[in-house]
């Protein structure tokens, strides 16, 4: 629930998730679910020459299981409440009261 | 690790909870290894982390089959999330 | 998952976790990322630009399902295949 609710925050950022075949994708985070599926758009592939699969696609679904890795900048994240959160083990919708969080 | 002499670490998540806004060493699957400040996890170990700096290890194969020297290709991220799946190891970074 | 009721009836592009390539209509899904796909055609990437083999309609389990993409049906049209050259997607390792 945690990474679900940090993920929510996230909305409407520009995010690069970096898969396990080696596939970066950046785009703006549309939603999440509690199974860490992404939805992206406005989407662009990281190396383009060697990765040109996704060339007409506009926007995606990613499969929380693919991802490895997801990019952000450090300005959209509140480090000391994700602290807070991962201590107390609560619902990070809880601390983050008074975030955005839709 | 005077918390683990103390007994205050009772399960191996209190260890990376101990971590916590501290700089980890982490090991991950498709011999990567990562460093950098935790801020979160949770039971399937997925991560944030700040800071951080990629290793990958990679052995090339020639055309006869024969393995180069190993090499390290880096990378830097300023605010990584990790999914937990790929996760071997983490440790605390003692500077 | 209702992010993939946005993409129904539409073209879609799924990358599978072996890295194939398959567009299709989507026709429907079920919450395990089952996919039912009609005029399927998979696009093979390779060096000497892309294959297109017809598949037809085609139901995909869910758990082999990495990326689901909405294709710019425009842009697509756009594009010579035959020109594009690249190695095929990776598979997905954990």
């Amino acid at each position: 629930m945690l990474f679900f609710s940090f993920f929510k925050t996230l909305t409407d950022q520009v995010i690069t998730v970096e898969l396990k075949n080696d596939l970066c994708i950046t785009g703006t985070l549309k939603s999440v679910d509690q199974f860490l599926n992404i939805r992206l758009d406005g989407i662009t592939v990281e190396d383009p020459e060697r990765h040109p699969h996704m060339m007409a696609v506009k926007n995606c679904f990613i499969r929380g299981s693919v991802v490895r890795y997801v990019r952000m900048g450090a300005r959209s994240v509140d480090t000391t409440l994700l602290e807070d959160a991962t201590r107390r083990g609560e619902f990070m919708v809880r601390v983050l009261k008074g975030l955005r969080v839709d | 690790m005077e918390q683990v002499a103390a007994g205050t670490i009772s399960e191996p998540l209190d260890l990376v909870k101990l971590s916590l806004g501290e700089r980890v060493f982490i090991k991950l699957r498709g011999d990567r290894t990562l460093t950098g400040n935790l801020h979160a996890y949770d039971a399937h170990m997925n991560l944030v982390l700040s800071q951080v700096e990629e290793n990958i290890h990679i052995v090339d194969v020639g055309e006869d089959g024969t393995a180069a020297p190993p090499r390290i290709e880096r990378r830097g991220f300023e605010m990584l999330f990790i999914r937990g799946d790929s996760v071997i190891l983490v440790s605390p970074l003692l500077e | 998952m209702s992010a993939v009721e946005a993409y129904v009836d539409h073209t879609v592009q799924v990358i599978l976790y072996d890295g194939r390539v398959i567009v299709g209509k989507l026709r429907g899904y079920d919450p395990r990322t089952n996919l039912i796909l009609s005029d399927c055609v998979e696009r093979e990437y390779s060096l000497e630009g892309v294959e297109m083999v017809p598949l037809g309609l085609y139901m995909i389990k869910g758990d082999n399902v990495a990326i689901i993409g909405e294709m710019d049906e425009d842009k697509d049209g756009s594009i010579d295949y035959t020109e594009i050259k690249a190695e095929p997607l990776g598979e997905i390792r954990l």
